[in-house]
C-alpha cells in the first residue's frame, strides 16, 4: 500500500472498454515480476496481521450506539500526531512512513467503510518465540493510538458487523439520507463509503456491470415470535428514484432472508488476515495449498456474525454476505435467463447452463470473493483428483504465461483471477505500461477476494513471496485476536516442518465453506477434512543426496481413491483430534504442540503459547462459546428482546456498550471480573484474570 | 562384547510417532516409536531382493512378519566392530541451507547403571554421529541429562526440594568437565543441563568453570515455576527451557522388547527358539542423543533424530 492513487475514475462503460488492456498490461506486468522473483530464495520467515475496527459513537445518556463516519478526521489526526510519525507510525495513504527504530509503532489506513479503521503492526514480525508474545501488546497499543485520536465518545471495537447497519432512520453520525446515485440503495447513503473515488466507483461499477444492485440475502433466524414466512419488514417496494430500485419488485428480496442492496453489508465487515512470507517461491506455493482446507475451519472456530440489518441471521459468520456484496457477474454469467431477472439463491443455478451466451465469456459458479478455486503447489502429492474439473480460465492468459514461461499449475491460476474485468480503472494509467509496476497486474489480484491470496513480491522490493490467510473473523479482544494470529503463525510453522499434507479436493474446500456458515458450525457441523497428514515415508533406495530435498518420488503406498483420504470431522476432531473408528486424525493442537515440543522454548514463552492454545482448544471442543454464540445468548437474554429476531437499538447499545466495558477491562489489564456482562465467561473463560467467580483462577494467568 | 548404534533417522518428516498424545506431559514414545517404525522401514526397504529401487512397488508390503524376517545383516551393518540397526546411508547426510541459518541443539541422556568412567566416551561418540549425520563441525547447544533426576510432584516448591536430593552431584561434575573442554575447543557453543532445581544448580554453578547456559525443565503445569529457581535463573543469565522427555528414556526392558522377537519387536535377540544367529547376551543401554537442526530465520525444524548406543555384554 502507499499513498492512495488519485486520477480520473472511469465509468463502467468505459472500463469495459478498457478491460482487455488492463488485463493484458496485468500479464505483462506479473510476467516481469515472476521472472525477476521465480528465483528469490531465503526470505526469512516474516509474517503481519491485519486488524480492522468498526468506529462508533456511543454514550450511556445517548438512546442509541451509532457508527462515526469521521474516518478521514481519525486519520487525519492520526497522520498529525508528531510523535506517532517519529516512532515510525502513522498513516502510509497520508504521508510518508518511515520505520524507526527496533519496534515502529502502528500505521493506521483506510479501509471501504467510512465507518472502518484498519490497523497493522509498524514492521513486520518475525518467527522468534518471544516476539510472538509482543503481538498481544502491539494489538493493544493499535487500539490505545486509535482511541487517542478520536472524540471521547468514539470507540474502535472489534465486532465484524455492526447490528444496526442499513435500518430504517438514523444509524450514522452524521446523518446521510439513503439512496445516493454511486450505491443506490434504499438502506445506506453513499456517504457510508470511504469517499476516496476509488470506493464508491468501486461500488458504482460492480452494480453497473451487474445491471442490477447487489444482493445480499441472509436467511433469518427464526425465534419463536418469528413470522413464517418472514418478509423483511424494512424493504420499501415503492421506491422509485433509480431504475434499480425496481429490483426489489422484481424478487430481490425473497421471503425469509434479510434484504441488502450495497457493498458495505459485505466490504464494511471486519476480518483478522495474516500474510506469511515463504522462504521462496516453491514454499509459497506449498503454503498456499496447505492452508487453504483450514480456511473454513477457522471460519467456523472464528465465527462472530450472528446480526444483520437489526436482525438475527441464520448464520454465524459473514463470508458469504461479502461474497454477495462484490458479486459482478452479469445474469449470464450468472447462468440466469437474461430476459427475466431472478434471485441466485432461490433458483438453481444450473437452470440455464446450455443456453449460448451472448455476451459474456463463461458462466461462472462463484463470485470474485469466494473460496479459492484451485491448487497451486510443485508438492508431488498435489493429485489430479484435487482439482475442480470445471475451473474457469481464459485459455489466451494462460497461453500467454506458459510462453512466458510459466509452468501450468501458476498460469492456471492466475488465468483463473484474470477471468474477471477489473472495476476500477484510472485513466492517467492507460497512456504507457510501466513495466516496473505491478499496478494493472494488482487492480485484477486484489480484487480477487479468495480466502487465500498468493502474493507475488512488489515491484521493486526486497520483499518475497507471500500468502494470506484470509477467512478468520476479527474477534472483541486483542487476546482472542493475537490467539488466532499466533495459532495460525504455529500451524504453518508445523506444517512446513512435518511436511503435512491436508489436500483435499478444492470442490471440498468449497462446501466446507458453505458449512462454516451455519448457526454454531463449530459445535454442530462436520467438515470434509484429510485423514492423514502425514507424508508417506520416502524409501532408502529414493533418498537422494539431500535429506529434504523435494524428490518427485512416486507415493510409497498403493493408491487409494481419494475418496478414502478424507472424512467429515467436527471441527473438535479437526483441532483437538480424534478417536473415531473410521480414523485418529491427531489434530492441529497436538500438531503445534509437538512442533513445539521439539524447539527451543523458555518456560514463560510456552506457557504463553499455551494460554492462546488452550484458548482455541476450548473453544472448537465448545468448553467456551464462540463470539456469535455469545452475541446470539446476549440478544436472547435481553430484556427487551421479544423473541422475534428483531435487534433494536437498545439491544444493540447494550451489545456495544458491554463490547467497549470488555475492551476498556483489557486496555487496563484488570481482567473482566464484576463486568455485569451475562455469560462473558462462556466466551473468555477464565484467560487474562478470568471473568467471574465460577471457576478456578488458572495458574498461567498469574503470572501475566 | 558388542557395541551397538541405534538410530531413528529423520523423524520430522516421518509420521505420526512425533505427534505428542494429548495429555501426555513427558514420554520417550517419540524415541520408542521412532526406533520401531526405522527398524520396519529398514527392513522393507534392504529387504531381499533390490526391487524396492526404484518405481516398482513392492509386492509384500509386510515382508518383515514374524517368519519371513529378512537378514539380519541384510538391514543391519558391521563397522570397525560397532552394529549399526540399522545400516545408516550417509550419503542422505546433511543440511539443506548454510550453517549460519541453523540452531543445532542436541540432547545427551546418561542412561542410569553405566559405567561414569565412560561418559567421556559416550559423549564423542554422541558427537561423531550427530555430527556426521548433520555434517557440522559444531553443536549450538548441548544439554546433558544425568540419570536419576528429576523434577515432579504438584507443588513444585516440594518438587524443588526433593529434586535438590536427586542424582550425584560428584559424577555429574566430573562429566561436566568433559563437556567443558569441548565447549573451549568450540566444538560446543552453549552447554545446558536438564531437571536442575535451584538448590541443585547453584552448588552445581559453585563447583564447575563453565556455568551451564541451559536449564531444561519440564514442568506439568508449565506455568509454575519455583520462584526460586526463577530468581537464580535470572541472576546467573541461565536461560530456563521446556522439555518433555521422560527421565529413563530408555530402560534396558525397553530396549530388549525393541529388538527382540515379540509382537513389535526388530527379531535381533536370540530370545526365540525360532531365532537363528540371534544376537546373544545382556543387553544394557548406555546413551541416547537426541539432535534438532532448527532454520533460525524460518522457524522450521529440517531434522530431529536420536542414536542411541548399547552393549551386548555376554552372559
Amino acid at each position: 500500500m502507499g499513498l492512495l492513487a488519485l486520477g480520473t475514475a472511469l465509468d463502467w462503460p468505459d472500463a469495459q472498454k478498457r478491460a482487455q488492456q488492463v488485463r493484458e498490461w496485468g500479464i505483462k506486468q506479473l510476467l516481469e515480476i515472476w521472472n525477476k522473483a521465480k528465483y528469490k530464495e531465503r526470505d526469512a520467515m516474516l509474517w503481519g496481521d491485519e486488524v480492522e475496527y468498526l468506529v462508533v459513537r456511543y454514550s450511556n445518556e445517548a438512546p442509541k450506539v451509532l457508527l462515526s463516519l469521521r474516518q478521514a478526521d481519525i486519520l487525519k489526526a492520526l497522520a498529525a500526531d508528531e510523535e506517532l510519525a517519529t516512532k515510525g507510525g502513522g498513516v502510509p495513504d497520508l504521508q510518508v512512513v518511515k520505520p524507526q527504530g527496533s519496534n515502529p509503532l502502528p500505521v493506521f489506513h483506510p479501509e471501504f467503510g467510512r465507518f472502518m479503521l484498519e490497523a497493522t503492526p509498524g514492521k513486520p514480525w518475525g518467527i522468534g518465540f518471544k516476539e510472538l508474545l509482543d503481538v498481544e501488546s502491539d494489538m493493544k497499543t493499535r487500539r490505545r493510538i486509535a482511541k487517542e485520536h478520536m472524540e471521547s465518545e468514539e470507540y474502535p471495537i472489534t465486532l465484524t458487523t455492526f447490528p444496526r447497519l442499513g435500518v430504517p432512520g438514523v444509524f450514522t453520525d452524521p446523518y446521510y439520507p439513503p439512496s445516493g446515485p454511486k450505491l443506490r440503495s434504499q438502506f445506506v447513503p453513499d456517504e457510508i463509503a470511504n469517499p476516496h473515488i476509488r470506493f464508491p466507483t468501486l461500488a458504482a461499477n460492480i452494480r453497473w456491470r451487474r445491471g442490477r444492485k447487489v444482493q445480499v440475502n441472509v436467511p433469518v433466524f427464526h425465534d419463536v415470535n418469528t413470522p413464517n414466512p418472514w418478509k423483511d419488514p424494512t424493504v420499501n417496494y415503492d421506491l422509485h428514484n433509480w431504475p434499480e430500485d425496481d429490483d426489489v419488485r422484481n424478487g430481490a428480496a425473497p421471503d425469509n432472508f434479510i434484504h441488502m442492496d450495497g457493498m458495505v453489508f459485505g466490504m464494511g465487515s471486519c476480518c483478522l488476515q495474516i500474510t506469511f512470507q515463504a522462504k521462496n517461491i516453491t514454499e509459497g506455493r506449498k503454503m498456499y495449498d496447505q492452508l487453504s482446507p483450514l480456511g473454513p475451519i477457522m471460519l467456523a472456530l472464528t465465527a462472530a456474525t450472528p446480526i444483520y440489518k437489526g436482525f438475527l441471521a441464520d448464520t454465524d459468520v459473514r463470508w458469504n454476505q461479502i461474497s454477495r456484496a462484490v458479486d459482478d457477474r452479469t445474469a449470464e454469467e450468472l447462468g440466469e435467463k437474461v430476459s427475466t431477472v431472478l434471485d441466485n439463491i432461490t433458483k438453481t443455478p444450473s437452470a440455464n447452463e446450455h443456453q449460448p451466451l451472448k455476451e459474456s465469456r463463461w458462466r461462472i459458479p462463484k463470485s470474485r470473493y469466494a473460496s479459492n478455486s484451485t491448487y497451486i503447489s510443485t508438492d508431488p502429492r498435489l493429485r489430479p483428483e484435487y482439482f475442480d474439473p470445471n475451473l474457469v480460465i481464459d485459455e489466451s492468459i494462460k497461453a500467454q504465461l506458459l510462453e512466458g514461461g510459466m509452468d501450468d499449475l501458476l498460469a492456471t491460476h492466475f488465468a483463473h483471477l484474470f477471468i474477471r474485468d477489473p472495476i476500477v480503472i484510472f485513466n492517467e494509467d492507460l497512456e504507457e505500461l510501466d513495466l516496473t509496476k505491478a499496478d494493472h497486474f494488482e487492480n485484477l489480484q486484489s480484487t480477487n477476494w479468495q480466502h487465500m491470496r498468493f502474493k507475488p513480491p512488489p515491484a521493486g522490493s526486497d520483499i518475497g513471496w507471500r500468502v494470506e490467510f484470509r477467512p478468520m473473523e476479527i474477534q472483541i479482544t486483542d487476546f482472542e485476536n493475537a490467539a488466532f494470529s499466533v495459532f495460525m503463525v504455529l500451524i504453518t510453522r508445523a506444517i512446513l516442518s512435518f511436511d503435512l499434507n491436508f489436500y483435499i479436493p478444492i470442490v471440498k474446500v468449497d462446501e466446507n465453506m458453505e458449512t462454516a456458515h451455519a448457526r454454531d458450525a463449530v459445535l454442530e457441523k462436520k467438515f470434509y477434512f484429510r485423514k492423514n497428514p502425514f507424508p508417506n515415508r520416502t524409501p532408502r533406495s529414493t533418498v537422494g543426496s539431500n535429506a529434504n530435498s523435494p524428490i518427485a518420488s512416486r507415493p510409497a503406498t498403493p493408491v487409494s481413491p481419494v475418496e478414502d483420504e478424507y472424512a467429515l470431522m467436527t471441527v473438535d476432531e479437526v483441532i483437538n483430534g480424534s478417536k473415531s473408528e473410521e480414523h485418529d486424525f491427531p489434530g492441529l493442537i497436538p500438531i503445534v504442540e509437538s512442533y513445539l515440543d521439539s524447539v527451543n522454548v523458555d518456560v514463560q514463552t510456552r506457557c504463553e503459547l499455551s494460554t492462546y492454545l488452550d484458548l482455541i482448544r476450548k473453544r472448537a471442543s465448545g468448553e467456551l462459546w464462540t463470539a456469535a454464540k455469545w452475541i446470539r445468548h446476549f440478544v436472547a437474554s435481553h430484556p427487551t428482546y421479544k423473541r422475534d429476531s428483531v435487534v433494536d437499538d437498545e439491544i444493540t447499545k447494550g451489545l456495544v456498550s458491554a463490547v467497549i466495558d470488555i475492551g476498556e477491562r483489557e486496555q487496563a489489564g484488570r481482567g473482566w471480573k464484576g463486568l455485569n456482562v451475562p455469560e462473558l465467561a462462556r466466551l473468555l473463560g477464565q484467560f487474562r484474570g478470568g471473568c467471574g467467580s465460577n471457576g478456578v483462577k488458572r495458574s498461567s494467568d498469574e503470572i501475566n | 562384547m558388542t557395541r551397538i548404534i541405534l538410530s531413528t533417522g529423520n523423524i520430522i518428516t516421518g509420521g505420526p510417532s512425533i505427534i505428542r498424545k494429548p495429555g501426555a506431559a513427558r514420554s520417550n514414545l517419540e524415541l520408542i516409536n521412532s526406533l520401531r517404525n526405522n527398524f520396519q522401514a529398514a527392513q522393507q526397504d534392504y529387504a531381499g531382493s533390490p526391487t524396492s529401487s526404484n518405481g516398482n512397488k513392492q509386492e509384500n508390503g509386510h515382508s518383515a512378519q514374524e517368519d519371513s524376517r529378512p537378514r539380519i545383516d541384510a538391514w543391519t551393518a558391521t563397522e570397525d566392530s560397532v552394529l549399526y540397526i540399522p545400516r545408516i546411508d550417509w550419503t542422505a547426510a546433511g543440511l539443506q541451507e548454510d550453517r549460519a541459518q541453523y540452531e543445532i541443539t542436541v540432547k545427551l541422556f546418561f542412561l542410569p547403571n553405566t559405567s561414569v568412567a565412560k561418559r567421556a566416551e559416550f559423549i564423542d561418540e554422541a558427537l561423531r554421529l550427530v555430527t556426521k549425520e548433520l555434517q557440522v563441525e559444531n553443536i549450538d547447544l548441548l544439554i546433558a541429562s544425568f540419570p536419576g533426576i528429576s523434577f515432579e510432584g504438584d507443588c513444585e516448591w516440594e518438587a524443588d526440594k526433593i529434586n535438590a536430593t536427586m542424582g550425584n552431584e560428584q559424577e555429574e561434575v566430573v562429566t561436566w568437565a568433559a563437556l567443558e573442554s569441548l565447549h573451549e575447543q568450540g566444538k560446543v557453543v552453549r552447554l545446558g543441563i536438564a531437571e536442575f532445581g535451584s538448590e541443585k544448580l547453584q552448588r552445581f554453578i559453585n563447583q564447575v568453570k563453565v556455568p551451564p547456559a541451559v536449564d531444561q525443565i519440564n514442568i506439568k503445569d508449565c506455568c509454575s515455576v519455583p520462584p526460586p529457581l526463577t530468581k537464580l535463573a535470572n541472576s546467573a543469565g541461565i536461560e530456563l527451557l521446556t522439555h518433555g522427555d521422560c527421565t529413563d528414556i530408555l530402560p534396558s526392558g525397553t530396549l530388549r522388547e525393541l529388538l527382540g522377537h515379540g509382537g513389535q519387536g526388530a527379531g535381533i535377540l536370540a530370545d526365540d527358539e525360532k531365532a537363528q544367529n540371534g544376537l546373544q547376551g545382556n543387553l544394557i543401554p548406555q546413551w541416547v542423543v537426541k539432535y534438532t537442526a532448527f532454520v533460525n530465520y524460518r522457524g522450521v525444524i529440517e531434522n530431529k533424530g536420536y542414536f542411541a548406543g548399547a552393549e551386548l555384554v555376554n552372559a
